[in-house]
Formats: C-alpha cells, structure tokens, sequence
C-alpha cells in the first residue's frame, strides 16, 4: 500500500514542478470559478423572478373586473417554468426553450423568447456552464495530466529498475491511478459545493448525489482511459495524440453527429405542420363560438333531452356555455392528441441520441446531467403537459360558470346596447377558479431512474477502461 | 527547386501514417457534415413546399361560406417563411434555435410572431455537426495535429541539426514540409463542400468566399502553429500549449465576449411585451370605443370620418384595438430588436478575436442563418402583416358590403431572396 502511495506522491511532485501542469490546472479552476458564479447568480435571478412574474400573473387575473366569462377565457393566464436549484450546474435546455407559456381558450401555445433568440452569436461553444466545463474541459485537463503517467518510466529507464526490485506493472499503474484519482477528487469539490447549496435551495440530496456521482464516474473513466494509454503506448507523443483524438471525437464530434442522425432518423413534423393537419379535422368539430353550426345538433338534441325541454331557451343552463365547454373538450382532446404525438417523436429521437452514449462518454453525462438537474426535455414536455392541464382548468371552470350562472336570454342580447352588456357579466369573485401554478423538478427518484440508462453506460465505460488497464498493466515488460 | 522539394514532401507525406490517418478523417468529416446538411435543407424545403400547399387548402377551406369581411380575416391563416438559401447546408446556424416559420393573421401581430416553432429542444441546445462547425472549431485541431511535431519529431529523432544544416536556409526545409500538410487538409475540407454546392446550385461567390474564409482561417493558425513550434520543447509539451491556445481562442474568447455583450446590451423581458399587449387587447373591450378608436386614428388619419363606433360590437373596432395593441408595445418590440442587432453587431466585432467565432459567423452570413437573417425574417413577416391589414382596412373600415370575390386578391407571402 505505502508503495503506491509513494508513487503517486512523486507523480504529485513532478506535475507541481512543470509549468505546464500548473498553468493548466490554474485556467481551469479559474474559468470553473468564474462560470459558476456567473451561473449560479444568473440562475437565481431568473427564479426569483420567474416566481415573482407567475405571482403577478395570478394576481391580476384574480383582480379582473366583473366581466363575461368567456371574455376571461381569451383574456388567459401565463405558465412560467423558475430553473431548478440544479440548474445552476447544469442550465440544461431551458435557454433553447423559453420559459413562459400564454395560456388562452381554443389554443395551445408555445413556450415564447428562448435566451438563445436574443443571444449573442459567437458559435458553438460560447455559452459556457458550469456542466460543460466538467464535460468537454476537464477531461482534456486529464490527458495533460496523464498522458505520459505510466510511460514516462519507461522513457526514463526507471521502469526497468522498478520491475527489477519485485515492483509489478499492476502496482505501479495503481500508484499512478491513485494519483489521477487525487486529481479528479480535487476537482469535485466546485461540485460538491454547488451541489450542497442546491441541498440548501430545496434540492434533494438523492438528486444531488446522483450528480456529483454521475460525474466523479465520468472523469474516473476518463482518467482510466487516459491510464490505459500511458500504459499501452510507447511514446509520449504517440499517446498525446491518440488520446487527444479520443477527446476530439467523444467531446467535440460524436454529440453533433448524435444530433444530426436523430434527426435524420426520425422526422418530427413542427407544431404548424401538424397543425395544418389538425385543423382541417377541427373544422369537422365546428366552432365553440357559433352555437347554430351543424356539429352542434346532435349535442342540441341530447342536452334537451337531458332537461326535458323542448328548445334551448327552455333550458334551466345557458346552452352557449354549453356548446363553450363541449367544443374546448373536443378540441382540446384533438390538440392533446397531436401534441402528445409531436413529444413522443420528440422524445424518440432524444433516446437515439442517448444511444450514442455508447459512443462517447461525453454524451452519456450530458444526458445524466440535465435529466438529474431537472433541466433536460422530458422536463420540457412535462412542463408543457402540466400547463396544459391549467389552461384546460381554468377554461373549463369559467364554461362551467358562463353555462352556470349566465342566463341565455341576457347572454345572447349582450350586443344590443352598453346596458345590456353590463347585464351579461357575472361578479368577479368567480375568477378565483384558477389554480395556483408552480412547476417544480420531478421527483428526485423519478429522475434518477430516467438517468439509469445514462449512469450505467458511464459505469459500463468505467468498467471497461479499467479491465483494459489491469490487462495490459499485467503485461508490462520492457 | 521549390518543385524538387515539394514532390519530395508529398512522397514523405505518403509515409506518414500519423499525418494520412488525420487528412483522411478531415475527408470523411467533411462528406459526413456537407451530406448531413444536404439532406437536411432538402428536407426542410420539404416541409415547406407541403406547408405552402396545405395552408392554401386550409385558407381556401376558412374562406368558403365567409359572411362578413371581419370574420373572413379571422379565419384566415397566412403561412410566411424563410426557405433555406443554397448555402445553408453548410451552416444551420440560427435555424435550429430561432423559428423560420409562422403562420400569421388579422390580429395583433405581437400576440403571434413570438411563437417558436422550433424543432428539438437538443437539437439547438448540443447543435449540428455542420461545415462551419467542422471549419470554425475542427479543422484547426487537425491543423495543430498535423503541424506541430514537424520540428520536434526531427529533433527527438536527432535529425534535426543535420536536417536544417542539409537544407541550406531553414524554411526551404519546413516550409514545403508544412505546405503540402496544410494544402492537402484544404483540400481534402473543401472538396466535398464545393460538390455539395454544386449539388445544391450555390452561387459561386458563396462557395468562392466561404473557402477564402477557410483557407485565411487556416493560415493564421498555421501562423501560430509555426511560432509555437520554433520553441525548444518536447512534443508533447508544444502539443499541450497548442491545445491550450485553442482552448483559449475557440472557447475562452467567445464564452468571455458573449458574456460582456450581454451584459451590455439588456434586451428587454420578453414576457413583459406579451404581457402589455394583451393587457392593451383585453383591456379596450372595458373601455369607451374612443379609447380605441383615437389612437388609431392618430396612426392612421384617413380613416377619420368612419372611427366613430354606434353600438357595443364592431369588427372595425376589433381590429382596431388589435392594432392599437401592437402599437403600444412597439417601443418594447424596438428595444427587443435593436438590442439584437446591437448584440449581433458586437459578437461580429469581438469575433475578430477569435477564428473560430469569425469562421462560424461568416458562414452562417453566407448561409443567411445568422441572427441578422432571422431578424429580417422577422421584419419581413411583419410587412406582410402590414400588407395584410393595408388590404382589409378599407373594406373593414367603410364597412362595404362583402364581396367573396375580392378575397382572390389577397395579399401573398413571397419569401425574400436569403443568402444575402
């Protein structure tokens, strides 16, 4: 044991007496300080005014004079989606998306002014986060580190002397091992203390561990495979170069090549396109505004049989609160349909992507990473689902109450004169049918188990390099 | 002389397995990014040849049976569009992030035109591996990989005094040595990109200047590749500061640029414009029609003598506090879009800095799926809304008696020339 321990207590004295090494590890812990502040403080901006914006947004509704109902249901409300603590490591997709939603009768809108629409272009990787630095930068600050780890001995001739003296190829790769694991367990602690702050904001620490895990995982296969390289190659360039080509390609390349075959692979249409399809079935359903069209009779025919009257004036309910809320069922049934449709493809393509996992470790914590956070796109959809079901809500209450509590004879003269508009509404107490909105994270198991897929490919990565490094460490001669 | 040399390092270029194993991934890169990207602005043409036919079926189907000139602009839809030019296959740029297209109609334009009709939230979060990705961050890492030992190998192989004593003057030496690198990585970048232009009809100053582009991207990291390499270091040592530059100037540079600009140029809260023009819209249905009507009118007096509105319901003044709506916003919509531009306009400064921004930006110009093409899309949609409401208001307004047959006349949306 002290054997390897001394070993990796020299390779510590050879990296703090190159400049290089040092130069190196000072940027990054730098660039890692300085983006996560910058995260962190835009983060928690956002939340706190993404909550203070949604508060707004009920208040005013509640504040609405007494009007007609239905005004209130093209008047609408808003869904805002706050970050969740995580986000700031990990801003995921919420910067592509946009955050708020408009929610009104008849329509189901998209999320409006993604950051990215405003941003500054100045290519690809420019929006820097705290995620991207522990994906794409520190496993290159590894290969700095450890190219040369075990094969430095052998340039040197120390590796013949080592072996002589009884030492094995297994226990020396350990000693380097561990001294790469120092590494990467200094590297954690930016981590670990976002991490522990999110704990402070409200985050699970199951979600939180996970995090840190996934990552100490990643840079651990990263380091196993710049490992196995130092000890497969000979020579100090060969294996900068190899291992820089590995990086090129699972950081750089293949997550863009995953993006571009998903898309390739499966062809999700955009929401106009399946709109222009939906609508021509919408126009089969007739129009919720117009309770004479056609599509109504049938309904016509069962209401009044339900109430034993013979027209719609004898009815005790206002029979246009009733067309309202028959026609928002509908429709809104068929809008659910194509956009479950649109999210499935959506998702489908997302688990293409994740295949690539398999092809680059890079990909596989960048999934782990945004679903644990709580900011990847099956996050996305679920906020869209659940601001749906408000929009549905509250559209649906106020029918209730245009159908309710509006009589059909006041209700359909309300054009007549300013008096009898005035009639046409109902008090504003009834506003309060709107529930209060709060879009928080999944719960923490819930997101770990879609991030098992992700977590156990890295493992899987781990694994292997490791397997390699005892294999060819084993086989060390001269 | 120079010949002699060249033909000597081209032979020597042949026995380099480290150097062909990188010329030939620079190739298969390259026909992986231009076919992708082929294949992807044909399909988006796809959708759009389907999306033109289907909104006309779909306007044509709101149209029929249409009473009244109010309800017949409420139903109808106008789909607009920004087609991808014949460039764009080499840099999606915006496309993914920003939306290309919009079905619009009669009423308050701002209420609409924020929709985003994006594809894949991933798609735009990780981006595409496009030719001005591999150009702009890439190529310059095939570059210093293929560049950086050429003096270092020499001298870890102890050839390298007797080499340059041989040589004569030292560049005779290195100069061709790196040259025929540097030309065949070109090359071999540019081959399949000049026959995905071929493919795709591009004009031949697009083409002629994005390779100008790459190929002055390219020297200037040659350039600093050669400085670096005069140091006496070990390879891996020159590899390692290489690497750091680039880090440097390909992340470090354009993460710190964007996060100055913006800082810099706040662009207004995009909820805060929703917000305000539906207050603005739900609002006038409470208020007297004047409250309406008068500001309308002051946007546009030739409509004077029929502003005054009898009765509580008019689709004249519907659509007038549609429009009233747009125009309180407009000052918001200013500040938005000039903060854009604004911002557009630093990162095309502060990309000077850095090779890897400037490449990207100038092939997302040359594709026209840069921010200031997106923003024209915008400006564009927002004329053909203005067209729009130029064709209904005098019907609308003076209330003339429907006439089915005028509708024929409607206003079309013609996509601009992009690429421009």
């Amino acid at each position: 044991m002290s054997t390897i321990s001394r070993i990796a207590r020299e390779e510590w004295r050879l990296w703090l007496r190159s400049k290089v090494v040092v130069a190196a590890a000072v940027i990054v812990t730098v660039l890692l300080a300085t983006t996560s502040i910058l995260t962190i403080n835009r983060v928690a901006e956002e939340q706190s005014q993404r909550l203070e914006q949604q508060v707004a947004a009920e208040k005013t509704f509640f504040a609405q004079p007494d009007r007609h109902p239905h005004r209130m249901v093209h008047y609408g409300h808003y869904a805002f989606r706050p970050p969740p603590p995580l986000a700031m490591f990990e801003p995921g997709v919420d910067a592509v998306t946009g955050q708020s939603i408009f929610l009104e009768g008849h329509r189901q809108n998209t999320a409006m002014f993604a950051d990215t629409k405003a941003a500054a272009d100045l290519g690809g990787f420019a929006a820097l986060t705290p995620a991207s630095l522990y994906q794409i930068l520190l496993p290159l600050l590894l290969i700095v580190l450890g190219h040369a780890l075990f094969l430095r001995e052998r340039e040197s001739g120390t590796l013949a002397v080592m072996l002589a003296q009884g030492q094995s190829g297994t226990k020396l790769a350990l000693g380097k091992a561990l001294a790469l694991l120092s590494v990467i367990a200094i590297f954690m602690i930016p981590l670990i203390a976002v991490a522990a702050y999110s704990m402070s904001l409200g985050e699970s620490g199951l979600a939180a561990l996970s995090l840190v895990s996934g990552y100490f995982v990643y840079l651990c296969a990263w380091g196993a495979i710049v490992l196995a390289a130092s000890v497969i190659l000979k020579q100090r360039s060969v294996s900068l170069g190899v291992l820089i080509f590995a990086w090129l390609f699972a950081a750089l390349i293949v997550p863009r090549l995953a993006i571009n075959a998903s898309s390739a692979a499966i062809d999700a249409p955009g929401k106009i396109e399946s709109d222009l399809v939906m609508l021509a079935e919408q126009r089969k359903l007739g129009d919720g505004h117009n309770a004479a069209d056609p599509a109504f009779q049938r309904l016509q025919a069962e209401v009044l049989e339900q109430y034993g009257a013979d027209t719609i004036e004898e009815l005790p309910i206002n029979w246009r609160g009733v067309v309202a809320s028959y026609s928002e069922a509908e429709l809104t049934k068929l809008l659910n349909g194509y956009a479950e449709n649109r999210m499935n493809l959506e998702a489908s393509q997302s688990r293409i992507f994740d295949l690539f996992g398999l092809a680059s470790p890079t990909i596989a914590i960048s999934s782990a990473s945004r679903t644990l956070a709580g900011t990847d796109l099956a996050t996305h959809h679920r906020f869209l689902r659940e601001s749906e079901t408000l929009r549905f809500n509250f559209v649906q209450s106020l029918n209730e109450i245009h159908a309710n509590e509006l009589d059909y004879e006041t209700d359909i003269n309300r054009n007549n004169d300013a008096a009898s508009s005035q009639r046409a509404q109902v008090n504003s107490e009834a506003w309060q049918v709107l529930d209060e909105f709060r879009f928080g994270p999944d719960p923490a198991n819930a997101r770990v188990s879609r991030a098992s897929l992700s977590l156990g490919v890295l493992v899987g990565w781990l694994l292997i390099a490791i397997g390699v490094i005892f294999m060819a460490a084993r086989r060390v001669r001269l | 002389m120079m010949l002699g040399n060249l033909t000597r390092e081209i032979r020597f270029l042949a026995r380099d397995r480290g150097a062909l194993f990188w010329l030939a991934l620079a190739l298969i890169l390259s026909v992986v990014a231009v076919s992708f990207g082929v294949a992807e602005v044909r399909d988006q043409r796809d959708t759009i040849a389907t999306l033109v036919e289907e909104d006309a079926a779909d306007r044509a189907n709101a149209l029929e049976g249409q009473e009244e000139w109010g309800s017949a602009a409420y139903y109808a839809f106008h789909l607009t569009y920004a087609p991808p030019s014949e460039f764009a296959f080499a840099a999606m740029g915006q496309r993914d992030s920003s939306p290309w297209k919009h079905r619009v109609r009669m009423l308050a334009l701002e209420g609409q035109i924020h929709e985003a009709d994006t594809k894949n939230a991933d798609f735009g979060l990780v981006g595409r591996f496009d030719f001005a990705f591999l150009a702009a961050s890439v190529a310059p890492l095939l570059l210093i990989l293929l560049l950086y030992d050429l003096r270092a190998s020499e001298r870890t192989a102890r050839r390298h005094d007797l080499l340059v004593a041989t040589a004569g003057a030292s560049w005779q030496l290195w100069f061709p040595r790196a040259f025929v690198r540097m030309i065949m990585l070109t090359l071999l970048l540019l081959l399949p990109l000049w026959i995905g232009a071929l493919m795709e009809g591009t004009a031949l100053s697009a083409i002629g200047q994005a390779s100008f582009v790459l190929v002055g991207a390219l020297l200037i990291w040659w350039l600093i590749v050669e400085l670096v390499s005069r140091i006496n270091a070990s390879p891996s040592i020159l590899l390692t500061s290489l690497i750091g530059l680039w880090l440097a100037l390909a992340i470090v540079v354009p993460a710190l640029s964007k996060a100055a600009i913006e800082a810099n140029n706040p662009v207004p809260d995009g909820g805060e414009i929703l917000l305000l023009q539906r207050e603005t819209v739900n609002d006038a249905w409470d208020l007297p029609k004047e409250a309406t009507m008068t500001p309308f009118v002051e946007e546009y007096p030739e409509w004077r003598e029929y502003a005054t509105i009898e009765g509580p319901w008019a689709w004249k003044w519907y659509y007038a506090f549609q429009q009233v709506g747009d125009q309180t916003v407009a000052p918001l919509v200013g500040q938005y879009r000039q903060a854009r531009l604004s911002r557009d306009r630093q990162a095309g400064l502060l990309a000077l800095l850095s090779p890897t921004s400037f490449v990207e930006r100038a092939f997302e110009k040359l594709a026209g799926t840069d921010a200031a093409a997106m923003i024209a899309y915008e400006d564009a949609v927002r004329d053909f809304h203005a067209e729009l409401r130029a064709f209904h208001y005098p019907m609308l307004i003076k209330e003339e008696p429907f006439d089915p047959n005028v509708l024929q006349r409607l206003p079309a949306y013609v996509p601009s020339a992009t690429g421009d």
